[in-house]
């Protein structure tokens, strides 16, 4: 009960306000008062009995302290007090206050804006129920897998709550007033419950309803109830024609559901994926994207032992189908592409956050140096040593606190600015905001750097000399051995951080123009494209297709503007990529899993002429190649030395058909071309075929989604963007409702494609960019420091016969040992970042010497230029002048 | 003259304490004479480190203080024991019986004690 009278006495006395300071001062006044007198009367003078009393005393202002400590509130009324001294400090040196805070709140905001993005996108969790619990089952934890082997692992594992899979649909939604070719996904009945995320109307698909017979039902995201839909309440129960069938919508998801999440990751719609008895039994076609929620108490590693022993019996059983089979937590397919990238970006702006903080430390330090009779004053008065350290320390605070509000802006702006400038690659960027996790972030960023950059200064402020400084007249003497130790120190690593900046900014900006340099096999410029899709209307039928396509060629053809037309399935680049394998006639029959493969593309005639895809040898696909006229074939240049290493492939016959069982249809390779981008910009092009559309059963006749579309390209003379609403409107001239798509330029294609090489090389260019300026700036400002407080040394040194030239070697010299030692030390870091970027570099060597080479001379030159003003400035020095001044 | 001693920590408390619990009301200046008086010879005491002990005294109820009038007609603030006080002069008192001589000296009553003018 003790402590809690005294709280009460506490507060009364706090209540009393400043009368507790007045009552103290008093008190000690009339003894000192009765002190001195009673000396008096033993006969001293009035001066030396007030001396002799105080003498007796002690430090009065020490003393009032330590009685206001007992109280307790001191602390709280000290920091108050040090804030008002504070503010006022730096509000008297304006200059030094504006370029400190703009330093700190430079580091502060890149480093909160890369954050929120981290934030979002590595650290966030998905947005499911347990995510932890979520994986995925994919051939080399990336690729689809086909129906029968997903019923089996479902059937015969035990490791997983459930298991559900998906598979992407483009289906054509038509019968509104705009036709649309949407992003969806057909999925098992299993898998929505498995996420744990109620609809926000409706319900999810029950049991049974992804059988064959089921009624078609269709639940919607939140974005697409809002635009098709006018957040209608009673949409439950309508109905929506997609692909020309009528589907009933049974649900809408919230608004920031999003499934699936690495990739569809657009995906506006769901619905029951009905297996035939003919899908059940599939093991070839990979389409399957299989996720499961692994058993409450379940770990990875037990169940991935299972998941290896049910594959490794079904590949006993069926050879060559289940390879690889890889059980990976959602997260990592999610965020495991960019998280390198990411974490290096975080880790850039990590240095350019310390480069700022030195650069704001030997700000402090300079000021502190100016400021030693202050300091010296103040602890003559009876100010401890904490008192004065504690001082400083609000200050900095203060000037973080100042640094952190302008951050935030700079944060809330560079947050938006990355957004936007953000690929699409990045997942989950929709969902970058500022969250608690953010906030916490800058604060603890906040309270680092005072940390850095501030304790060193006020821990020197506190070490001064309190008569030496008193004594001497101003910054007279040279300053101590160990405070220059500390600038160089602080120099030095400001050099080392901005070379390993520069090294990775350099790499990334070599590995990008190596990209940019790369031949892409087609030309890209003035080619527009975009997907036609015929699924649900009446040019899909099987009779109109062939007719409809050429006839659409023709009409874009005779457009003003263009100069060829081509049709392709999938765009390089832009599209899907399909693989396939075949047979060689003529060889044997290869065995399970080895047969030859291909990426394989269904091109109409005047495709290659468009793209400008060069025919090396042979002839390209031509309106002749038909239905009536042999089966052909072009191939890649990569699949001519594949298959044929030591013989002309022309006129060879190779069959795709996947029923043996069946004499196979031939095809004879008619001609040879340029191996072209695929997919992957920076990836090897695998061996590429090119079936013609107009001979090809498939494309023609099949009722499948994925053959209902074709994708246009058309060469103009002008900007081909330009040219997109006279294309659509030929194409609707044919049918209104048909959905025109992905309308691109390959221009843009090939950016997309590089988006995400640009993205990083950008963003670590910028950070390179400005920590160069901050060290330059650092070593700049130490050095014309240093000359400043050494005026008088060089000025004796110049009396003493020191020419110009030596004085000028002399603050070189000192200033390039510091920026040198730090950029040998930046060399080794360097070293090691390379060694951690080289899967993001593309035809560049992690120890490229043109780098190290450019970087190492990008450094010295902005030292040089650094230290000249302030060397220049100490050859001017007139000794006379320097020393009469101080 | 014997060697001066620094004041042990706490020893303070206990000299203000006794000097009120035997002369009733005090002001700063006559405890610290008080003090010096007995202690002059062992103990060296800064006489403004009085205050700061006598605030942590108030704040923890061992003593009381009233602004007064001294016999000079000055303002002074006047302390006096509370009954906690006295309670805590007893019980260090105890625990300190066994401490070094020169403070067993002190805590001896003196003889020709002078109460100072004030």
């Amino acid at each position: 009960m003790q402590w809690l009278s005294e709280l009460g006495r506490k507060i009364g006395n706090l209540l009393r306000g400043e009368r507790f300071d007045r009552d103290l001062q008093d008190e000690m006044r009339l003894h000192l008062e009765l002190r001195k007198e009673e000396r008096m009367a033993h006969g001293l003078s009035p001066e030396n009995a007030r001396a002799a009393a105080q003498r007796t005393f002690g430090n009065a202002t020490a003393l009032r302290e330590l009685s206001g400590d007992a109280w307790g509130w001191r602390g709280l009324e000290r920091f108050a007090q040090d804030l008002k001294y504070g503010a006022r400090a730096l509000f008297r040196t304006p200059g030094f206050t504006a370029l400190a805070v703009i330093t700190l709140a430079l580091g502060v905001g890149a480093n909160t804006a890369v954050f929120s993005v981290v934030n979002a996108v590595l650290l966030r969790p998905l947005g499911y129920r347990e995510p932890d619990r979520l994986v995925t089952l994919l051939h080399s934890g990336t690729d689809p897998v086909s129906t029968a082997n997903y019923i089996d692992w479902r059937e015969q594992s035990r490791s997983f709550e459930a298991m559900g899979a998906a598979d992407f649909w483009s289906p054509n939604l038509t019968g509104a007033d705009t036709p649309e070719h949407l992003r969806a996904l057909k999925v098992t009945q299993s898998l929505l419950p498995m996420l744990g995320i109620s609809p926000l109307l409706g319900r999810l698909f029950a049991p049974g309803e992804d059988e064959p017979g089921a009624q078609r039902e269709v639940i919607l995201s939140y974005r697409l109830w809002q635009r098709r839909f006018d957040r209608d309440p009673s949409v439950l129960g309508k109905q929506m024609i997609l692909d020309g069938e009528a589907y009933r919508v049974v649900g809408v998801m919230p608004a920031e559901f999003q499934f699936a999440p690495f990739w569809a990751t657009r995906a506006e719609l769901w619905v029951p994926n009905a297996f035939s008895a003919a899908d059940r039994s599939h093991r070839g076609g990979n389409h399957l994207r299989v996720f499961a929620r692994l058993k409450q108490g379940v770990m990875l590693t037990p169940a991935r032992a299972e998941v290896a022993r049910i594959t490794a019996r079904l590949e006993k059983q069926y050879p060559a189908t289940n390879r690889e089979v890889l059980v990976t937590p959602l997260m990592e397919n999610v965020a495991g592409k960019v998280e390198t990238p990411l974490l290096m970006v975080l880790g850039a702006v990590g240095f350019v956050l310390l480069i700022a903080c030195a650069n704001v430390a030997h700000m402090l330090l300079a000021r502190t140096s100016d400021r030693e009779k202050e300091i010296a004053v103040r602890t003559a008065l009876g100010a401890g040593r904490t008192r004065v350290v504690s001082q400083f320390l609000t200050e900095n605070l203060l000037l973080a606190g100042l640094g952190a509000a302008v951050g935030m802006l700079f944060a809330i702006g560079g947050t938006k600015a990355l957004v936007a400038l953000s690929p699409a690659y990045l997942p989950r960027v929709e969902t970058v905001g500022t969250d608690a996790r953010v906030v916490m972030f800058l604060l603890i960023v906040t309270v680092f750097t005072t940390v850095v950059f501030g304790v060193a200064p006020a821990m020197h402020a506190a070490a001064g000399n309190l008569s030496g400084a008193l004594k001497e007249s101003g910054r007279s003497g040279s300053d101590g051995i160990r405070r220059n130790r500390l600038r160089g120190f602080l120099v030095a690593s400001e050099f080392a951080m901005a070379f390993v900046l520069l090294i990775g900014a350099g790499l990334m900006i070599r590995s990008f123009a190596a990209l940019q340099a790369s031949d892409p096999g087609f030309n890209p410029h003035n080619v527009l494209s975009m997907v036609v899709s015929v699924a649900g209307s009446k040019e899909a039928e099987p009779g109109r297709r062939a007719i409809f396509y050429r006839q659409l060629l023709g009409q874009v053809a005779a457009l003003p503007g263009v100069q060829s037309v081509g049709g392709i399935n999938h765009l390089p680049l832009a599209g899907d990529m399909w693989g396939w394998n075949f047979r060689i006639e003529g060889r044997p029959k290869p065995q399970p899993g080895d047969s030859p493969m291909a990426v394989y593309r269904i091109a109409m005639p005047g495709y290659f002429e468009t793209m400008r895809l060069p025919v090396q040898r042979g002839r390209a696909i031509g309106e002749k190649d038909d239905a009536r006229a042999p089966g052909v074939v072009v191939i890649s240049e990569r699949a001519a030395n594949a298959y044929w290493p030591d013989r002309d492939p022309i006129g060879q016959r190779i069959a795709f058909d996947a029923d043996t069982r069946m004499p196979p249809t031939w095809l004879t390779v008619i001609g040879v071309v340029k191996n072209a981008k695929q997919y992957e910009w920076a990836a090897r092009p695998f061996p590429e075929v090119y079936l013609a559309a107009l001979q090809n059963r498939d494309f023609l006749e099949d009722r499948a989604a994925h053959f209902q579309y074709l994708t246009l390209v058309v060469r103009t003379s002008g900007a081909p963007a330009d040219l997109a609403p006279a294309v659509k409107k030929t194409v609707w001239t044919f049918d209104r409702n048909l959905p025109v798509s992905e309308v691109l330029t390959m221009d843009r294609a090939v950016a997309d494609a590089t988006a995400q090489a640009r993205f990083e090389t950008l963003l670590l260019s910028m950070f390179a960019g400005v920590a160069l300026v901050l060290a330059t700036v650092g070593i700049y400002g130490v050095m014309n420091y240093a000359v400043v407080r050494r005026t008088r040394e060089i000025g004796i040194r110049m009396s003493l016969g020191a020419n110009r030239a030596e004085v000028l070697r002399m603050v070189m010299r000192q200033g390039m040992a510091q920026a040198l030692t730090g950029s040998a030390a930046g060399l080794a870091g360097a070293f090691l970042m390379a060694r951690l970027m080289t899967n993001m570099l593309y035809g560049v060597r992690p120890t490229d010497p043109v780098t190290f080479g450019a970087v190492a001379i990008v450094l010295s030159l902005a030292a040089l230029a650094a230290i000249c003003v302030p060397a220049r400035k100490a050859t001017r020095i007139a000794p006379a002048v320097a020393l009469r001044n101080e | 003259m014997t060697e001066r001693d620094e004041i042990p920590p706490g020893t303070l408390y206990m000299l203000i304490l006794t000097t009120l619990d035997r002369d009733g009301e005090l002001h700063g200046f006559e405890i610290a004479n008080a003090i010096r008086h007995i202690s002059e010879d062992v103990l060296r005491v800064e006489e403004g480190s009085l205050y700061p002990a006598l605030q942590r005294m108030l704040l923890k109820g061992w003593v009381k203080a009233d602004w007064g009038v001294t016999s000079g007609n000055r303002r002074a603030r006047y302390y006096r024991l509370t009954a906690l006080g006295r309670k805590q002069l007893t019980a260090e008192r105890t625990q300190y019986e066994r401490v070094t001589a020169a403070i067993a000296r002190i805590l001896q009553p003196a003889e020709g004690d002078k109460r100072c003018n004030g």
